[in-house]
């Protein structure tokens, strides 16, 4: 692979954010994107107010407003990129074939890996920009206490991994597909029932192993759940109450004991790498490239 | 420059490509003629590394595409038949993204860009969208693009596919350029015409097998076997005429009016003294031209001989 147009010097990434960044559609894009969230998250904090009206003045109020707000913007944004990154990156070798670009870029020196890299880096660095333009809003909350910026530095970190990792997906089905919509339409399909079935299983089969002696006899958390990303978001927002152990009901553990969200992050970011890789090789025309050997 | 040996290319039952060898010379203009489906295409992206080949060789400068395709890549400059362009991408800025996916510095892109867009009549265009472009002005730039990292090898799939005649004319010239600049040149055509003016070589393909492959004038003679002059007087009707029935080289004469269409079997030098007869008797000419062979006619001859050959 060519590594040399891995990042620094990939054509795609540079014309590609070109195109994207040209007019006032990304600018609205975000300006729309924050409003959304700055809405909700006053909504939530005017409801607090109202609700906790006896003792909204003592510091434990705040603090006990500051998570839950702070939880509820994790999740809003959460859901937020979950949905917008297969929308970036589910059409962007489909739309070159769409195009009828793809055969040009691919008879250049740059390699399948190349054009690859640079179409994840390119739909996941709007997806970033969206990401990093929430960090102030998010800053407001430390004004209430109960959130550290460590805290902060943690979810955000798990945001890019999680944004990598659906966008692994988005960029692998855009390579099997001719045609984007199908692409994105089974992108989040599989988004959605890889999401929804591994929480499903997961707690099936804790609930079955409790089921048969009154007790966990294998007290280790299902491999299933580490696939999904949602169980390490609820993983770093209930840190404090015991981590994602206390979110499935029992005091189970990891089987490293590392904590669950690490895990989950080392578990996409493989399954990623290997659609990647798929997807590099699932564009290659050549696949067969041979050495042939200098006789002695 | 390109070699290609013994390829196959099949799509499960259907052979695409039957077999085909062919060897292009450095500075050789290949046109490749077929009708639709024959091949053409299906052979021109295996040798842009664009395709698997079923098995078969081809080779690039003497690289094996299947071997070091990337390398093979900065030899060629391809264009299809058919290709899109990126939206919100400016004339200059399309060049330049290419120019980077061959590696070039700022300054080479730079100076390749105003060199090929002045080549390819765009120059004024710098700065438009590709978008906004005619398609004749987009398959220009196109051409220009495959030319960006100075190519040893063009592989030109129907350039001039869906042109009006007035950029087909405009696409002819600039392919004539490159020609002068002893560029290799693979082409596919339909208009068999405008080969036979820009092609030093031609291979008709037919149902995936390739029926001829040589010189184009060696085709020419051994399909027409002769000469075909175009003479035209301003009187003395009878006398020219009579001059021409002596004139053993001349083997039939068809003659409307003034103008006169003799098959001739003679040289060029045998030409010259026939024009210096008529000019010697007083014979006031008006026009004295060599027609070349149509290569429509050669297509239809060598391909209804294959027919002929292979009970079809």
């Amino acid at each position: 692979m060519n590594l040399k147009m891995g990042i620094k010097r990939n054509p795609v990434i540079t014309s590609e954010m070109k195109i994207k960044m040209r007019g006032w559609r990304t600018a609205l894009a975000v300006a729309a994107y924050l409003a959304v969230l700055l809405f909700i998250g006053f909504l939530y904090y005017l409801t607090f107010i109202e609700s906790s009206y006896s003792y909204r003045n003592t510091v434990n109020a705040f603090q006990e407003m500051g998570i839950q707000l702070y939880s509820m913007l994790a999740v809003l944004q959460f859901s937020l990129l979950i949905l917008i990154t297969p929308a970036q990156t589910a059409g962007s070798i489909s739309g070159e074939r769409e195009k009828q670009t793809l055969d040009l870029l691919l008879s250049t020196k740059i390699s399948s890996f190349g054009i690859i890299f640079g179409k994840l880096i390119s739909s996941m660095s709007y997806v970033l920009l969206l990401i990093i333009t929430s960090i102030p809003l998010f800053s407001l909350i430390f004004l209430f206490g109960g959130v550290t910026p460590g805290d902060m530095i943690k979810l955000f970190l798990f945001y890019i991994i999680t944004v990598f990792s659906v966008g692994s997906i988005g960029i692998f089905f855009s390579t099997v597909f001719k045609r984007t919509v199908t692409s994105t339409v089974i992108t989040y399909i599989v988004i959605f029932f890889l999401g929804l079935i591994s929480v499903i299983l997961g707690i099936y089969m804790i609930q079955a192993q409790v089921r048969g002696t009154g007790h966990l006899t294998n007290p280790r958390i299902p491999f299933i759940l580490y696939i999904n990303p949602a169980v390490g978001l609820a993983d770093i927002l209930t840190a404090e109450q015991g981590g994602v152990s206390q979110f499935l009901g029992y005091n189970i553990g990891t089987q490293t004991g590392l904590d669950f969200w690490i895990i989950n992050s080392i578990v996409m970011m493989t399954i990623a790498a290997g659609l990647l890789y798929a997807g590099v090789k699932k564009i290659n025309p050549i696949h067969r490239k041979k050495k042939r050997k200098k006789q002695a | 420059m390109l070699v290609i040996e013994n390829l196959i290319k099949k799509y499960g039952d259907f052979t695409a490509v039957d077999n085909i060898s062919l060897e292009i010379r450095e500075g050789d203009i290949y046109g490749f003629v077929g009708p639709n489906g024959a091949g053409k295409t299906t052979t021109m992206r295996i040798a842009a590394t664009l395709m698997e080949a079923t098995s078969g060789t081809v080779l690039v400068d003497g690289i094996d595409v299947r071997e070091d395709y990337l390398k093979v890549r900065g030899k060629i400059g391809y264009m299809p038949d058919f290709f899109g362009v990126y939206d919100n991408l400016k004339v200059d800025e399309y060049m330049d993204f290419y120019g980077s996916c061959y590696g070039l510095s700022r300054a080479e892109r730079e100076k390749r860009t105003d060199e090929l867009l002045e080549l390819v009549n765009l120059r004024d265009k710098k700065d438009s969208y590709v978008d906004t472009l005619s398609r004749g002005m987009k398959q220009r730039l196109c051409l220009a693009r495959s030319l960006i990292h100075n190519p040893e090898l063009l592989i030109l799939d129907e350039p001039a596919s869906g042109m009006d005649p007035r950029a087909r004319i405009e696409m002819k010239g600039i392919l004539k350029t490159l020609k002068g600049m002893k560029k290799t040149i693979l082409i596919s055509s339909h208009i068999l015409h405008e080969l036979s003016e820009l092609c030093t070589h031609i291979g008709i393909i037919e149902r995936g097998k390739l029926v001829y492959s040589g010189e184009i004038q060696d085709i020419m003679r051994r399909i027409t076997g002769r000469t075909i002059l175009k003479i035209e007087v301003l009187s003395e009707r009878e006398k020219a005429l009579a001059l021409f029935r002596e004139q053993p080289l001349v083997e039939d004469i068809y003659g409307e009016e003034n103008s006169f269409e003799l098959s001739f079997s003679g040289s060029d030098e045998d030409m010259a003294e026939l024009l210096r007869h008529l000019v010697l008797q007083g014979i006031p000419v008006k026009t004295f031209v060599k027609e070349e062979g149509s290569l429509e006619e050669v297509f239809m001859e060598v391909t209804r001989e294959y027919e002929l050959e292979n009970g079809n």
